[in-house]
Protein backbone atom coordinates (compact mmCIF):
# COMPACT_ATOMS: atom_id res chain seq x y z
CA UNK A 1 0.00 0.00 0.00
CA UNK A 2 1.52 3.39 -0.98
CA UNK A 3 2.12 5.73 1.91
CA UNK A 4 1.81 9.50 2.18
CA UNK A 5 5.55 9.76 2.83
CA UNK A 6 6.41 8.49 -0.67
CA UNK A 7 7.94 5.43 0.94
CA UNK A 8 6.63 2.16 -0.44
CA UNK A 9 7.26 -1.33 0.86
CA UNK A 10 9.16 -3.95 -1.08
CA UNK A 11 7.65 -7.40 -1.56
CA UNK A 12 8.96 -10.29 0.47
CA UNK A 13 10.89 -11.75 -2.49
CA UNK A 14 14.23 -13.48 -2.92
CA UNK A 15 16.74 -11.85 -5.25
CA UNK A 16 17.45 -15.23 -6.85
CA UNK A 17 13.78 -15.43 -7.88
CA UNK A 18 14.11 -12.13 -9.72
CA UNK A 19 17.11 -13.43 -11.66
CA UNK A 20 15.19 -16.63 -12.42
CA UNK A 21 12.23 -14.66 -13.74
CA UNK A 22 14.45 -12.61 -16.06
CA UNK A 23 16.13 -15.77 -17.40
CA UNK A 24 12.71 -17.33 -17.99
CA UNK A 25 11.46 -14.28 -19.84
CA UNK A 26 14.53 -14.28 -22.06
CA UNK A 27 13.82 -17.92 -22.92
CA UNK A 28 10.23 -16.98 -23.69
CA UNK A 29 11.01 -14.22 -26.15
CA UNK A 30 10.92 -11.38 -23.62
CA UNK A 31 7.25 -11.41 -22.64
CA UNK A 32 4.71 -13.86 -21.29
CA UNK A 33 1.62 -14.17 -19.14
CA UNK A 34 2.39 -14.29 -15.39
CA UNK A 35 -0.18 -16.96 -14.65
CA UNK A 36 1.09 -19.13 -17.50
CA UNK A 37 4.69 -18.86 -16.26
CA UNK A 38 3.67 -19.86 -12.74
CA UNK A 39 1.67 -22.83 -14.00
CA UNK A 40 4.34 -24.07 -16.39
CA UNK A 41 7.11 -23.78 -13.81
CA UNK A 42 4.92 -25.19 -11.05
CA UNK A 43 5.74 -22.05 -9.07
CA UNK A 44 3.31 -20.57 -6.55
CA UNK A 45 1.32 -17.84 -8.36
CA UNK A 46 1.15 -15.62 -5.27
CA UNK A 47 4.93 -15.75 -5.04
CA UNK A 48 5.27 -15.08 -8.76
CA UNK A 49 3.22 -11.90 -8.35
CA UNK A 50 5.69 -10.78 -5.69
CA UNK A 51 8.61 -11.52 -8.00
CA UNK A 52 6.96 -9.55 -10.81
CA UNK A 53 6.35 -6.64 -8.48
CA UNK A 54 9.91 -6.75 -7.13
CA UNK A 55 11.41 -6.88 -10.63
CA UNK A 56 9.18 -3.96 -11.62
CA UNK A 57 10.34 -1.90 -8.62
CA UNK A 58 13.90 -2.45 -9.85
CA UNK A 59 12.82 -1.35 -13.39
CA UNK A 60 13.90 -4.70 -14.83
CA UNK A 61 10.45 -5.57 -16.16
CA UNK A 62 7.08 -3.96 -16.76
CA UNK A 63 3.77 -5.67 -16.12
CA UNK A 64 1.28 -4.68 -18.83
CA UNK A 65 -2.16 -6.29 -18.24
CA UNK A 66 -1.16 -9.50 -16.44
CA UNK A 67 1.85 -10.04 -18.68
CA UNK A 68 5.41 -9.54 -17.62
CA UNK A 69 7.80 -7.97 -20.07
CA UNK A 70 11.57 -7.73 -19.99
CA UNK A 71 12.70 -4.10 -20.11
CA UNK A 72 15.98 -2.65 -21.41
CA UNK A 73 17.53 -2.63 -17.93
CA UNK A 74 16.49 -6.26 -17.45
CA UNK A 75 18.26 -7.19 -20.68
CA UNK A 76 21.33 -5.30 -19.56
CA UNK A 77 21.16 -7.14 -16.23
CA UNK A 78 21.09 -10.52 -18.00
CA UNK A 79 24.06 -9.62 -20.15
CA UNK A 80 26.07 -8.58 -17.08
CA UNK A 81 28.27 -10.59 -14.78
CA UNK A 82 27.28 -11.08 -11.17
CA UNK A 83 29.13 -8.00 -9.89
CA UNK A 84 27.69 -5.71 -12.56
CA UNK A 85 24.27 -7.12 -11.67
CA UNK A 86 24.81 -6.09 -8.08
CA UNK A 87 25.66 -2.57 -9.24
CA UNK A 88 22.47 -2.33 -11.28
CA UNK A 89 20.36 -3.39 -8.29
CA UNK A 90 22.33 -1.02 -6.10
CA UNK A 91 21.63 2.00 -8.34
CA UNK A 92 17.93 1.12 -8.50
CA UNK A 93 17.62 0.68 -4.75
CA UNK A 94 19.25 4.02 -4.06
CA UNK A 95 16.30 5.62 -5.89
CA UNK A 96 13.74 3.65 -3.89
CA UNK A 97 12.04 5.61 -1.11
CA UNK A 98 12.51 3.02 1.63
CA UNK A 99 16.17 2.33 0.86
CA UNK A 100 16.83 6.03 0.42
CA UNK A 101 15.28 6.68 3.83
CA UNK A 102 17.44 4.00 5.46
CA UNK A 103 20.61 5.26 3.75
CA UNK A 104 19.97 8.78 5.05
CA UNK A 105 19.12 7.43 8.48
CA UNK A 106 22.36 5.44 8.69
CA UNK A 107 24.43 8.32 7.34
CA UNK A 108 23.11 10.47 10.15
CA UNK A 109 24.61 8.08 12.71
CA UNK A 110 28.17 8.66 13.82
CA UNK A 111 29.26 5.09 13.01
CA UNK A 112 26.77 4.67 10.13
CA UNK A 113 25.07 1.85 12.07
CA UNK A 114 21.94 1.09 14.09
CA UNK A 115 20.61 -1.83 16.10
CA UNK A 116 17.92 -4.04 14.59
CA UNK A 117 15.41 -2.85 17.17
CA UNK A 118 15.79 0.80 16.16
CA UNK A 119 15.47 -0.07 12.46
CA UNK A 120 12.29 -2.06 13.22
CA UNK A 121 10.83 1.03 14.92
CA UNK A 122 11.59 3.15 11.88
CA UNK A 123 10.05 0.57 9.57
CA UNK A 124 6.91 0.40 11.73
CA UNK A 125 6.70 4.18 11.65
CA UNK A 126 7.13 4.74 7.91
CA UNK A 127 5.21 1.62 6.82
CA UNK A 128 2.68 0.91 9.59
CA UNK A 129 0.80 -1.68 7.53
CA UNK A 130 3.79 -3.95 6.94
CA UNK A 131 5.06 -6.57 9.39
CA UNK A 132 8.41 -5.01 10.31
CA UNK A 133 10.37 -8.22 10.96
CA UNK A 134 9.62 -9.63 7.52
CA UNK A 135 10.35 -6.28 5.91
CA UNK A 136 13.64 -6.05 7.80
CA UNK A 137 14.66 -9.51 6.58
CA UNK A 138 13.95 -8.54 2.96
CA UNK A 139 15.73 -5.19 3.30
CA UNK A 140 18.78 -7.01 4.72
CA UNK A 141 18.78 -9.56 1.89
CA UNK A 142 18.40 -7.04 -0.90
CA UNK A 143 20.80 -4.66 0.86
CA UNK A 144 23.42 -7.39 1.19
CA UNK A 145 23.06 -8.40 -2.45
CA UNK A 146 23.45 -4.77 -3.55
CA UNK A 147 26.24 -4.28 -1.00
CA UNK A 148 24.35 -1.25 0.32
CA UNK A 149 23.68 -2.56 3.81
CA UNK A 150 25.30 -5.09 6.06
CA UNK A 151 23.87 -6.75 9.12
CA UNK A 152 25.90 -8.47 11.80
CA UNK A 153 23.62 -10.54 13.97
CA UNK A 154 26.22 -11.21 16.66
CA UNK A 155 26.97 -7.51 17.12
CA UNK A 156 23.34 -6.50 16.45
CA UNK A 157 24.56 -3.98 13.94
CA UNK A 158 22.74 -2.87 10.77
CA UNK A 159 25.13 -0.69 8.83
CA UNK A 160 25.95 1.13 5.61
CA UNK A 161 28.15 -1.27 3.64
CA UNK A 162 30.02 1.15 1.40
CA UNK A 163 29.51 4.61 -0.06
CA UNK B 1 44.81 -39.78 -20.84
CA UNK B 2 41.34 -39.49 -19.36
CA UNK B 3 41.06 -37.33 -16.28
CA UNK B 4 38.78 -39.85 -14.68
CA UNK B 5 38.10 -43.47 -15.47
CA UNK B 6 35.88 -46.15 -14.00
CA UNK B 7 36.62 -49.78 -14.86
CA UNK B 8 34.03 -52.43 -14.07
CA UNK B 9 32.96 -50.73 -10.85
CA UNK B 10 30.56 -52.70 -8.67
CA UNK B 11 28.92 -51.79 -5.41
CA UNK B 12 26.91 -54.06 -3.15
CA UNK B 13 25.61 -53.54 0.35
CA UNK B 14 25.18 -56.49 2.68
CA UNK B 15 22.04 -56.41 4.80
CA UNK B 16 20.36 -59.00 7.06
CA UNK B 17 18.24 -60.45 4.25
CA UNK B 18 20.98 -60.72 1.69
CA UNK B 19 23.07 -58.63 -0.63
CA UNK B 20 21.82 -55.51 -2.36
CA UNK B 21 23.52 -54.91 -5.67
CA UNK B 22 23.60 -51.15 -6.27
CA UNK B 23 26.03 -50.74 -9.14
CA UNK B 24 27.00 -53.36 -11.69
CA UNK B 25 29.87 -53.26 -14.15
CA UNK B 26 30.13 -49.48 -14.56
CA UNK B 27 32.83 -48.45 -17.01
CA UNK B 28 33.39 -45.04 -18.62
CA UNK B 29 35.98 -42.33 -18.80
CA UNK B 30 35.75 -38.55 -18.61
CA UNK B 31 38.09 -36.12 -20.36
CA UNK B 32 39.08 -32.84 -18.76
CA UNK B 33 36.71 -30.01 -19.66
CA UNK B 34 33.57 -32.13 -20.00
CA UNK B 35 30.28 -31.44 -18.35
CA UNK B 36 28.78 -34.87 -17.71
CA UNK B 37 25.30 -35.44 -16.37
CA UNK B 38 24.28 -38.73 -14.80
CA UNK B 39 20.57 -39.51 -14.92
CA UNK B 40 18.60 -42.47 -13.73
CA UNK B 41 15.58 -43.39 -11.62
CA UNK B 42 15.83 -43.71 -7.87
CA UNK B 43 17.60 -46.93 -7.03
CA UNK B 44 20.05 -46.53 -9.92
CA UNK B 45 22.92 -45.88 -7.53
CA UNK B 46 23.86 -42.58 -9.21
CA UNK B 47 24.60 -40.79 -5.92
CA UNK B 48 26.54 -43.82 -4.70
CA UNK B 49 28.60 -43.70 -7.88
CA UNK B 50 29.43 -40.05 -7.28
CA UNK B 51 30.62 -40.83 -3.76
CA UNK B 52 32.77 -43.68 -5.04
CA UNK B 53 34.35 -41.31 -7.59
CA UNK B 54 35.03 -38.80 -4.81
CA UNK B 55 36.52 -41.57 -2.70
CA UNK B 56 34.08 -41.14 0.17
CA UNK B 57 33.05 -44.80 -0.09
CA UNK B 58 34.99 -47.66 -1.67
CA UNK B 59 33.80 -49.72 -4.64
CA UNK B 60 33.14 -53.40 -3.93
CA UNK B 61 35.00 -54.33 -7.11
CA UNK B 62 36.58 -52.60 -10.09
CA UNK B 63 38.80 -49.57 -10.30
CA UNK B 64 38.44 -45.80 -10.13
CA UNK B 65 41.36 -44.07 -11.80
CA UNK B 66 42.17 -40.39 -11.55
CA UNK B 67 44.80 -39.29 -14.06
CA UNK B 68 45.61 -42.93 -14.56
CA UNK B 69 46.18 -43.68 -10.90
CA UNK B 70 43.90 -45.58 -8.60
CA UNK B 71 41.97 -43.39 -6.15
CA UNK B 72 42.80 -44.37 -2.61
CA UNK B 73 40.69 -42.51 -0.06
CA UNK B 74 39.14 -39.10 -0.71
CA UNK B 75 40.39 -37.49 -3.92
CA UNK B 76 41.83 -34.07 -2.96
CA UNK B 77 41.25 -32.79 -6.51
CA UNK B 78 37.51 -33.43 -6.42
CA UNK B 79 34.86 -31.57 -4.43
CA UNK B 80 31.22 -32.42 -3.78
CA UNK B 81 28.15 -30.21 -3.74
CA UNK B 82 25.14 -31.67 -1.98
CA UNK B 83 21.38 -31.38 -2.46
CA UNK B 84 20.97 -30.52 1.23
CA UNK B 85 23.67 -27.78 1.01
CA UNK B 86 25.35 -29.36 4.09
CA UNK B 87 26.08 -26.01 5.76
CA UNK B 88 26.90 -25.64 9.43
CA UNK B 89 24.13 -23.47 10.90
CA UNK B 90 26.30 -21.99 13.66
CA UNK B 91 28.90 -20.69 11.20
CA UNK B 92 28.68 -17.59 9.00
CA UNK B 93 28.83 -17.78 5.22
CA UNK B 94 32.50 -16.91 5.29
CA UNK B 95 33.32 -19.55 7.91
CA UNK B 96 31.32 -22.16 6.00
CA UNK B 97 33.29 -21.42 2.83
CA UNK B 98 36.60 -21.57 4.73
CA UNK B 99 35.71 -24.89 6.33
CA UNK B 100 37.02 -27.13 3.56
CA UNK B 101 40.24 -25.13 3.38
CA UNK B 102 40.83 -25.49 7.08
CA UNK B 103 40.39 -29.25 6.75
CA UNK B 104 43.01 -29.25 3.98
CA UNK B 105 45.53 -27.37 6.07
CA UNK B 106 45.48 -24.07 4.17
CA UNK B 107 46.94 -21.36 6.46
CA UNK B 108 44.51 -18.67 7.77
CA UNK B 109 45.65 -15.76 5.59
CA UNK B 110 45.47 -17.81 2.38
CA UNK B 111 42.15 -19.26 3.53
CA UNK B 112 40.66 -15.83 3.89
CA UNK B 113 41.91 -14.66 0.52
CA UNK B 114 40.66 -17.71 -1.31
CA UNK B 115 37.27 -17.70 0.42
CA UNK B 116 36.84 -14.02 -0.50
CA UNK B 117 37.64 -14.79 -4.15
CA UNK B 118 35.05 -17.56 -4.45
CA UNK B 119 32.44 -15.71 -2.42
CA UNK B 120 32.77 -12.98 -5.03
CA UNK B 121 32.57 -15.48 -7.93
CA UNK B 122 29.24 -16.92 -6.81
CA UNK B 123 27.70 -13.52 -6.05
CA UNK B 124 27.79 -13.75 -2.27
CA UNK B 125 29.67 -10.50 -1.67
CA UNK B 126 27.82 -8.71 1.09
CA UNK B 127 26.61 -11.99 2.67
CA UNK B 128 29.91 -12.92 4.38
CA UNK B 129 28.64 -12.49 7.92
CA UNK B 130 25.15 -13.90 7.33
CA UNK B 131 24.16 -17.20 8.94
CA UNK B 132 22.56 -19.96 6.85
CA UNK B 133 19.23 -19.40 8.61
CA UNK B 134 19.09 -15.86 7.20
CA UNK B 135 19.49 -17.14 3.62
CA UNK B 136 17.10 -18.37 0.95
CA UNK B 137 17.70 -21.82 -0.56
CA UNK B 138 19.34 -20.25 -3.59
CA UNK B 139 21.80 -18.32 -1.48
CA UNK B 140 22.51 -21.43 0.63
CA UNK B 141 23.42 -23.42 -2.46
CA UNK B 142 25.70 -20.58 -3.60
CA UNK B 143 27.51 -21.05 -0.28
CA UNK B 144 27.74 -24.80 -0.95
CA UNK B 145 29.16 -24.04 -4.40
CA UNK B 146 31.66 -21.47 -3.09
CA UNK B 147 32.83 -23.95 -0.46
CA UNK B 148 33.40 -26.64 -3.07
CA UNK B 149 35.14 -24.22 -5.49
CA UNK B 150 37.36 -22.79 -2.76
CA UNK B 151 39.35 -26.00 -2.48
CA UNK B 152 40.14 -25.46 -6.19
CA UNK B 153 39.17 -28.92 -7.40
CA UNK B 154 39.78 -30.07 -10.94
CA UNK B 155 36.54 -32.03 -10.83
CA UNK B 156 33.33 -30.70 -9.37
CA UNK B 157 30.91 -33.45 -8.34
CA UNK B 158 27.33 -32.32 -7.84
CA UNK B 159 24.65 -34.52 -6.29
CA UNK B 160 21.18 -33.23 -7.26
CA UNK B 161 22.32 -29.68 -6.45
CA UNK B 162 19.13 -27.98 -7.64
CA UNK B 163 16.53 -30.62 -6.81
CA UNK B 164 15.56 -29.12 -3.46
CA UNK B 165 15.04 -25.67 -4.98
CA UNK B 166 11.97 -24.07 -6.52
CA UNK B 167 11.88 -23.57 -10.31
CA UNK B 168 12.93 -19.92 -10.45
CA UNK B 169 15.85 -20.47 -8.09
CA UNK B 170 16.99 -23.52 -10.05
CA UNK B 171 16.82 -21.61 -13.37
CA UNK B 172 18.97 -18.88 -11.95
CA UNK B 173 21.57 -21.19 -10.39
CA UNK B 174 21.88 -23.36 -13.52
CA UNK B 175 22.80 -20.29 -15.54
CA UNK B 176 25.31 -19.24 -12.92
CA UNK B 177 26.85 -22.72 -12.86
CA UNK B 178 27.33 -22.60 -16.64
CA UNK B 179 29.01 -19.20 -16.29
CA UNK B 180 31.38 -20.64 -13.70
CA UNK B 181 32.12 -23.70 -15.81
CA UNK B 182 32.86 -21.54 -18.86
CA UNK B 183 34.88 -18.98 -16.92
CA UNK B 184 38.57 -19.28 -17.78
CA UNK B 185 39.94 -17.83 -14.57
CA UNK B 186 38.70 -20.74 -12.45
CA UNK B 187 40.63 -24.00 -12.15
CA UNK B 188 37.59 -26.28 -12.44
CA UNK B 189 36.69 -27.28 -16.00
CA UNK B 190 35.17 -30.69 -15.40
CA UNK B 191 31.77 -31.20 -13.84
CA UNK B 192 29.84 -34.35 -13.10
CA UNK B 193 26.27 -33.68 -12.10
CA UNK B 194 23.79 -36.27 -10.86
CA UNK B 195 20.15 -35.40 -11.42
CA UNK B 196 16.77 -37.04 -11.85
CA UNK B 197 15.57 -34.03 -13.86
CA UNK B 198 16.16 -34.94 -17.50
CA UNK B 199 15.61 -31.39 -18.80
CA UNK B 200 18.36 -30.23 -16.44
CA UNK B 201 20.80 -32.77 -17.89
CA UNK B 202 19.95 -31.82 -21.47
CA UNK B 203 20.25 -28.12 -20.72
CA UNK B 204 23.63 -28.31 -19.00
CA UNK B 205 25.68 -31.28 -20.13
CA UNK B 206 27.94 -32.19 -23.05
CA UNK B 207 27.28 -35.80 -22.35
CA UNK B 208 24.60 -37.79 -20.52
CA UNK B 209 25.16 -41.13 -18.83
CA UNK B 210 21.91 -43.02 -18.33
CA UNK B 211 21.70 -45.58 -15.54
CA UNK B 212 19.07 -48.26 -15.01
CA UNK B 213 17.82 -49.20 -11.55
CA UNK B 214 18.22 -52.28 -9.30
CA UNK B 215 21.08 -52.65 -9.98
CA UNK B 216 22.45 -49.52 -11.60
CA UNK B 217 23.91 -50.33 -15.00
CA UNK B 218 25.13 -47.95 -17.64
CA UNK B 219 22.51 -48.27 -20.39
CA UNK B 220 23.42 -45.29 -22.56
CA UNK B 221 26.19 -42.77 -23.05
CA UNK B 222 24.87 -39.89 -25.15
CA UNK B 223 26.68 -36.87 -26.56
CA UNK B 224 24.63 -33.68 -26.43
CA UNK B 225 25.22 -31.82 -29.69
CA UNK B 226 22.80 -28.93 -29.02
CA UNK B 227 24.37 -25.47 -29.31
CA UNK B 228 24.61 -23.27 -26.23
CA UNK B 229 22.75 -21.37 -24.92
CA UNK B 230 20.15 -24.09 -25.21
CA UNK B 231 16.53 -23.31 -25.80
CA UNK B 232 14.08 -25.53 -23.95
CA UNK B 233 11.34 -24.69 -26.41
CA UNK B 234 13.16 -26.12 -29.43
CA UNK B 235 12.10 -29.43 -30.95
CA UNK B 236 15.68 -30.74 -30.91
CA UNK B 237 15.81 -30.10 -27.14
CA UNK B 238 12.56 -31.92 -26.51
CA UNK B 239 13.49 -34.77 -28.82
CA UNK B 240 16.57 -35.44 -26.72
CA UNK B 241 14.59 -35.20 -23.47
CA UNK B 242 12.13 -37.77 -24.87
CA UNK B 243 14.96 -40.04 -25.95
CA UNK B 244 16.57 -40.02 -22.48
CA UNK B 245 13.17 -40.49 -20.89
CA UNK B 246 12.41 -43.54 -23.02
CA UNK B 247 15.83 -45.06 -22.23
CA UNK B 248 15.04 -44.78 -18.53
CA UNK B 249 11.49 -46.07 -18.95
CA UNK B 250 12.59 -49.15 -20.90
CA UNK B 251 15.23 -50.24 -18.48
CA UNK B 252 14.08 -48.70 -15.21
Amino acid sequence: MPSSTGINPIPDCQITWIIGLLETLEDRGGRDDGYKIARELNFNFGDLLKVMKAAEILNLVSTPSGDVQLEALGRRFLASDINQRKLIVREQLKQHGLFNYLIRLLRAQEDHALTREVVLEHLAMVLPNEPPEALFATVVNWGRFAELFGFNKDEDRFYLDQE
Amino acid sequence: MALLELKHVEKSFVHPNGVLRVLEDISFSVAEGQFVAVVGPSGSGKSTMLRIINGLIPASAGEVLYQGRQVDGVNPEAALVFQSFALLPWLTVKANVELGLEARGVPPAAREKRAAFYIDKVGLDGFEEAYPRELSGGMKQRVGLARALAVEPRVLLMDEPFSALDALTAISLREELLDIWQSRDLPVHTIMLVTHIIEEAVELADRILVLSAHPGRLVADLTVELKRPRDRRKDSFNALVDKVFSLIEERG
